[in-house]
């Protein structure tokens, strides 16, 4: 990923240079040859270095790190550490059932179309109330709305131990009011414990992850 | 230093917009906070976009009206 972020700045500063020259010496572009450098210098490749720079960004923005980088998810980062297997993020995280350097994006993206964008256009509206507004206090972070089962399914649909789990079983009715989202998830006495800060100073911590 | 030349002007315009736009953006890509995606987009975006329309403007006028 180091390597990467080099070799784009390294072209983006090569860009830079070669535009400086045209802009210092103008007569270049006098010939033939010049209008093309200049095309290519001031046209092509901005673009490129731009598209480059984006892509790096997205992916940058989408790794463990990056969400816990704002003190306000301190105490969530550390959620993901808490040593019991009923706490559904850190289960996940520390089992690596969702890639570990992209654990929050995993769960809490969209997984319907335009998704990945609408979850952007969150994360800047995040950083605009953390750096202009007043964020809240950790515990008070709400979701925009009830978690939806099709992000939980996007990996656990047709899994086996979905499938064919005993509980999820054990009413024929339960089935489809998972699938269709009418049973949530993280209903009380399913997977309900997500995050949990109010109980976090006396949680037990896995020490091996940190 | 900027030319008489309007063609030329506008030129060096648009390329210190790009220059300084890529210099934005190489420093987000090294500086890794959610602000400098911000930076990256709002500010390097915007003055890369605002400098290859300028440079492309400069063409179009050049072909219009060649000196």
């Amino acid at each position: 990923m180091l390597h990467a972020t080099t070799l784009i700045v390294s072209l983006i500063l090569f860009s830079a240079v070669v535009i400086s020259v045209l802009v210092a010496r103008p007569v270049i572009t006098a010939t033939r040859g010049g209008k093309i450098l200049a095309f290519v210098a001031m046209f092509c490749l901005p673009i490129f270095c731009g598209l480059l720079g984006v892509s790096k960004e997205m992916a940058r923005s989408k790794s463990t790190t990056f969400c816990l980088s704002c003190h306000t998810m301190d105490e969530y980062g550390k959620s993901l550490y808490v040593d019991d297997p009923s706490h559904l993020p850190a289960s996940h995280f520390q089992n690596h059932r969702v890639p570990a350097d992209e654990a929050c994006y995993s769960c809490h993206t969209n997984y319907a179309m335009f998704g990945g964008l609408r979850v952007k256009l969150y994360g800047l509206k995040h950083v605009a109330i953390y750096y202009l507004g007043t964020p809240p206090a950790p515990e008070n972070i709400k979701l925009y709305g009830p978690y939806n089962n099709r992000e939980c399914l996007h990996c656990h649909l047709g899994a086996r131990s979905f499938e064919e789990g005993a509980v999820h079983n054990a009413d024929p009715a339960t089935m489809p009011a998972i699938k269709s989202n009418q049973l949530s998830c993280l209903s009380s006495g399913c997977h309900e414990i997500a995050h949990d800060l109010a109980h976090l100073k006396d949680a037990k911590f896995w020490k091996a992850g940190n | 230093m900027l030319r008489a030349n309007s063609v030329e002007k506008r030129r060096q315009v648009a390329g210190i917009c790009i220059v300084l736009g890529l210099v934005i953006e190489a420093l987000c890509l090294i500086w890794s906070t959610p602000i400098a995606f911000v930076i990256f987009v709002a500010i390097g975006g915007l003055l890369m976009f605002v400098g290859i329309v300028l440079y492309l403007y400069s063409l179009v006028v050049h072909l219009e009206a060649p000196e």
